[in-house]
Parts: C-alpha cells; sequence; structure tokens
C-alpha cells in the first residue's frame, strides 16, 4: 500500500493519530501537499461520504473519520498555504433562526471540508440576516443552511428574499437541506439546491465553486 | 368494551370487540401547539392528563420515570454534555439514578391503581433508553464519539442503567402492573439507523437482555421509541425481546403497510402523517384509507407520528379525532 492510500484507508477508520503521522511523512517525503490532500485525504473522505449515504457507515463512523481528516488537514495547511494552494471555495453554513438540531449541518460541514471547501460555521438558531451579512463580508460563495423543523424551514425562504435584497442573489448560491426539506420547497422558495444528505451536499457545493471561477 | 381491554385486545394481535383505541401517543404535547391551541380556545387550566380527555380522546397515563435527580447539573446549552469523560461521571454519580425520586412516581401510579383494575384506562411507563440516556450525560455529539472513544464508560453507564432500572422496576411492581412501556431512544433519522448494527449489537444488545426478560416476565409489552426511519433496525430490535416500536414517522418514509406484510406480530404505534393534518380534511382521510387495511390486522393503533405541530389549527384537529374515531370502528366492523 502507498503511503497515500495508507493515509486514505486510516481516514477512513477514524485513526486521527495514524493520519497525522502519515500526512507529515508524506509531506516529508517530498510529496507535493496537494497531491497529499487530492489522492490521500480526499479519495477517504468521498468514501466515507459515499458509504453514509448508503447506510454502510453510520453517524460515529463519519465523526470519527472527519476528526482524522482535521487533524491531517491541519499538517497540511502550513504547506498548502505556502504552495500557494487555495481552497475550492467559502460556504457559510448554519440551521436557521428557531432551530436547534445541529448533528445533520455538522456533518455538512465535515463534509464540504473534506471537500476541500472552506467552512464558516454559524451554529444553530442563525437569523436570515446573519447568513447574508457573513456571505457579504466574507464573500462566500455558498450559503449552506439545515431545518429540521417544519415550524422552521420557512426561515430558508427569508433567506433567498434577505440574499435579493442585499443585491448578491446572483453571487452566491443558496443551498438547502433537513429532514422535512425537499426539492418541491427548494423549487418553491427559489433556492438553488436540495440534497437529502451530505455527501451529495459536498459535491453539490464543489461543482457550484469550479463553475463560479 | 373498556379502555383498558381495548389496549390489552390489539397488544394481543386481536381486535377489540368496538373500536380501536384513539390516543395521541405523545402525551407529551409539544409546548408550542398548546399555546397555540389556547389562542384558539383550549382552556389553560388543563393539566398535563387533561388534555386528552379534552380533546375527546382515551385516557391514558404516561410515566417517565426520572434519570437524574432535579438538582443535577444542567448542560450549557441545549445538546451538551453533563459528564464528557470517566471522571465527569464520577462526579455526577450522586445526582443520577435518584431512586427515591423516581418512587414519588410510583407513589402517583399507586392512585390510579383502582381505575386500571377496574378496567377504565391502560398505564404506561418510560424509561431513558440505551441511546438516550448516554446521550443526556456525554451530550449529542461526544455520545456519538464515545462509541469509538470511551467504549468502557459507555459499558459501564448503560451497566448502572440497568442495575438503576432493575431496582426501581422491582418497587413499581410492587404497586402496580403497567400494560405496555417504551424506551425512549430517537436512535433513527432520516436515512435510517444512526449506529451501526455492530454498535447496537456490542452496547445496547447487552443493555436490553438484562432488562426487556424481566418487563416480559411482568405481562407488560416492550416497546422502543425511536424517530425517523426505523425500519431497517426492526429485526435488530426483535433479537433484543423488543415487541413493538412507535411513532413510525413517515416523514421519513416508513411504510407501515409493507412492516406489517414483513413483521405480522410486531406492535405498532403511530403511523399517521402528521404532516397531512396541515394539509387539510381531504389528506387526513386518505391518510387513514392508508392506515386501514393495517389497523385491520391487530398490533396496531393508529396515532399521529410525533407530536401534533402547531401550525395544525384546534378545529381541525379535533376533525382529526373524530375521523380517528370512525377509522377506529371501521377496523373492527368491516
Ligand atoms: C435528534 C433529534 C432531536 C434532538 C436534536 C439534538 C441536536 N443537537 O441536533 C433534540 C432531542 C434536542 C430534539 C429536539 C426537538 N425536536 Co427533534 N428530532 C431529532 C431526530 C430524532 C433526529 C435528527 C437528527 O439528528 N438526524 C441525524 C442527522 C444526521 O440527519 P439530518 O439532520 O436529517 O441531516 C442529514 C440530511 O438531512 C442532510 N442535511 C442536513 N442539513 C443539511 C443542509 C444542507 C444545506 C443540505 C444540502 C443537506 C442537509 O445531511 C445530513 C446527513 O446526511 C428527528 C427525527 C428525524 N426524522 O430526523 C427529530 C425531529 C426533527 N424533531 C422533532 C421535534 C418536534 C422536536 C422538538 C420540537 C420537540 C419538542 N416538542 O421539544 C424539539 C425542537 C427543538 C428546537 N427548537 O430545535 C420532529 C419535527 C417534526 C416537525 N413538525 O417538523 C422530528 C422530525 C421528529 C418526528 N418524529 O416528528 N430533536
Amino acid at each position: 500500500m502507498s503511503i497515500l492510500e495508507e493515509i486514505s484507508d486510516n481516514l477512513q477508520h477514524g485513526k486521527a493519530k495514524a493520519v497525522k503521522e502519515l500526512v507529515q511523512q508524506a509531506v516529508d517525503e517530498g510529496i507535493p501537499p496537494e497531491t497529499v490532500l487530492k489522492e490521500g485525504m480526499l479519495p477517504g473522505m468521498n468514501i466515507i461520504g459515499e458509504k453514509f449515504k448508503n447506510n454502510e457507515v453510520y453517524v460515529p463512523e463519519v465523526l470519527v473519520a472527519a476528526r482524522a481528516m482535521n487533524m491531517g488537514a491541519q499538517v497540511l495547511k502550513p504547506y498548502l498555504e505556502k504552495a500557494g494552494v487555495k481552497a475550492v471555495g467559502k460556504v457559510c453554513l448554519g440551521t436557521v433562526q428557531g432551530d436547534l438540531h445541529d448533528i445533520g449541518k455538522n456533518l455538512v460541514k465535515m463534509m464540504l471540508e473534506g471537500k476541500g471547501l472552506e467552512v464558516i460555521d454559524l451554529g444553530v438558531d442563525v437569523s436570515p440576516d446573519t447568513f447574508v451579512n457573513t456571505a457579504v463580508e466574507q464573500n462566500c460563495q455558498i450559503i449552506c443552511c439545515s431545518a429540521l423543523l417544519t415550524t422552521t424551514m420557512g426561515v430558508m425562504g427569508e433567506v433567498v428574499k434577505k440574499a435579493e435584497e442585499a443585491g448578491i442573489r446572483d453571487k452566491v448560491k443558496i443551498m438547502i437541506g433537513g429532514a422535512p426539506v425537499s426539492q418541491a420547497f427548494c423549487d418553491q422558495i427559489g433556492a438553488d439546491c436540495y440534497t437529502p444528505d451530505a455527501a451529495s451536499c459536498a459535491d453539490a457545493a464543489v461543482q457550484f465553486c469550479l463553475a463560479m471561477q | 368494551m373498556k379502555s383498558r381491554e381495548r389496549f390489552t385486545a390489539v397488544f394481543n394481535n386481536t381486535l377489540p370487540d368496538d373500536r380501536l383505541p384513539a390516543i395521541e401517543w405523545a402525551s407529551w404535547w409539544w409546548d408550542r401547539t398548546i399555546m397555540e391551541w389556547q389562542k384558539q380556545g383550549l382552556p389553560d387550566t388543563l393539566g398535563f392528563h387533561d388534555v386528552a380527555p379534552y380533546l375527546k380522546l382515551d385516557q391514558h397515563y404516561q410515566f417517565w420515570f426520572p434519570h437524574r435527580r432535579s438538582d443535577c447539573p444542567q448542560p450549557a446549552f441545549n445538546g451538551g454534555p453533563i459528564a464528557e469523560d470517566e471522571e465527569e461521571y464520577e462526579k455526577i454519580l450522586p445526582y443520577l439514578y435518584p431512586l427515591e425520586e423516581a418512587e414519588a412516581h410510583i407513589e402517583v401510579m399507586k392512585t390510579l391503581k383502582a381505575g386500571h383494575d377496574n378496567g377504565d384506562y391502560p398505564v404506561w411507563f418510560s424509561l431513558d433508553g440505551g441511546f438516550w440516556f448516554p446521550r443526556t450525560i456525554l451530550g449529542i455529539e461526544n455520545h456519538l464519539y464515545s462509541f469509538y472513544d470511551q467504549p468502557e464508560l459507555y459499558h459501564r453507564m448503560l451497566d448502572d442503567l440497568a442495575d438503576f432500572q432493575l431496582k426501581l422496576l422491582e418497587k413499581m411492581y410492587a404497586v402496580i402492573t403497567p400494560d405496555f412501556m417504551t424506551f425512549g431512544e430517537d436512535m433513527s433519522y432520516n436515512n435510517g439507523p444512526m449506529i451501526s448494527e455492530d454498535s447496537f449489537d456490542e452496547f445496547l444488545l447487552p443493555y436490553y437482555e438484562k432488562i426487556v426478560p424481566y418487563i416480559k416476565a411482568h405481562g407488560t409489552k416492550v416497546i422502543v421509541d425511536t424517530d425517523g426511519d426505523v425500519s431497517k433496525m426492526i429485526p435488530w430490535l426483535m433479537r433484543a425481546g423488543i415487541e413493538g416500536v412507535l411513532p413510525l414517522e413517515r416523514q421519513a418514509g416508513v411504510d407501515v403497510v409493507a412492516l406489517r406484510e414483513l413483521y405480522p406480530k410486531f406492535i405498532f404505534i403511530g403511523a399517521f402523517d402528521k404532516m397531512t393534518m396541515r394539509r387539510g380534511v381531504d389528506d387526513m382521510r386518505g391518510e387513514f384509507e392508508r392506515l386501514l387495511p393495517v389497523m385491520k390486522t391487530g398490533g396496531f393503533i393508529p396515532s399521529c407520528d410525533h407530536q401534533t405541530p402547531p401550525d395544525v389549527p384546534l378545529e381541525r384537529y379535533r376533525i382529526y379525532v373524530e375521523m380517528l374515531k370512525e377509522y377506529a370502528e371501521k377496523a373492527v366492523k368491516g
């Protein structure tokens, strides 16, 4: 097994310490940091995302894998910066106002980061103004809203409206998700994208960012 | 037929003589729903157990035993931890497993015994389950990590939990024999179980195996309360001796008609898509029609598949109750 495969494999098994050490070793061996990211860590996270979507692994396995990913990413970050490698894009993410459910939102965050996107996590109970202001101030290409309650999903429509009022609607994609959310609801409020799971969310987000580059 | 007899009939996979029970299984109404309904005429003087009979539903009494003392330290934020590791767990141990507070519930149960013996109503008790309880202690996210990070602590907590529950059950059964019980778990979501079958077998199965036979030996039906799509977990639960599930959340894709075919004797409670109540009367009728074939099989109590949401007007809910009773009768009388 090559060291990049080893990174991917350990990442999938949530072995954070091993991932950290292997990433350092790979860089020390002269493998370009971008290669470590794109051929070691991201494929590992991809596999976990797919397996999660298909119920082959479950929430705890994703969490420990994502933590391993994060540990590796911390080692890699200074090398990537030095090599001038930029994040694929920037996303602000949160659970909408009135809603405190955040397990799904946190998984979305991990999958987005696992795809090399920079994520600003606004937490839970986030107002439409906060989503839009953050997107403006931080130059985010994407706003991701999570809602788990039928009583709070309406807030997502307000985020769309606020983005229009702020004049950023053509510069930012609005993605929505959570248990009660559907494609029909996404169409109804004029958001850009709905996906039923975190891995597909991250795939779609990368596509948006690449298209906007 | 008396109310309790109807439950017994259904739990024995038969049909009552007159109609199925008509209940809202979620005795804890969503506070926002109650607030909305009070604006629409629901008296604000009604106590916890008074709402159901006021709305012309069958009375049933649920007792959820406390698992933490009322003065137990609270999490700093919703879903946050009270104790994150073994050391902190030991520190809060004096606040956990409060037998005295549980006994206060048993005292109240005592006052219901005459009516229960008489068949006027069923009595139901709930326990924090092996997924739910550690989550309330470790915090939502830390709990999910703990299957990998702190398996020994997880096992220890479930040992302690089972010991406490067995002690309290012994006291309860000396006083009253409830008709059914639920383990509060919430271990599934829209895409199925939150944990793998391996984790279930390693952590939850031994815990259930300690308690479930004891409860079943007293004739109380053992049901797991887990939102989301429970379908895939049913065989796991059956291996643990569990006899039924609720609330069979439709929005998460649960298809009770298909489940009944797979599991002819498993007890189902819930399954009525609460979202149809927001959409209107025709949708509600369509939903009852969907459920009718399963209602006729016994072993199923149709009920809203989680707390009724606040955007369902009280008037619509009253119509729902009428329809529920109409179909509860239809199921029996053909
Ligand atoms: C766990 C849980 C809780 C926990 C939440 C803990 C936490 N910190 O998150 C607690 C116990 C605190 C809770 C509280 C309540 N809950 Co709750 N809860 C659940 C439950 C069982 C699971 C949710 C979950 O964690 N899923 C696991 C994650 C991994 O899945 P997910 O969130 O769906 O995310 C996935 C996808 O949806 C997607 N996704 C998520 N976000 C996004 C965002 C984007 C942009 C995209 C593209 C994709 C995406 O990716 C994720 C992974 O693939 C659901 C049942 C269900 N069917 O979902 C009920 C549920 C959501 N709760 C419900 C209710 C009613 C409540 C309460 C109101 C109860 C009450 N009366 O107090 C409170 C509300 C508190 C509040 N103000 O928010 C109802 C909502 C019904 C309705 N009318 O909408 C549900 C559906 C239960 C039911 N059977 O009806 N709950």
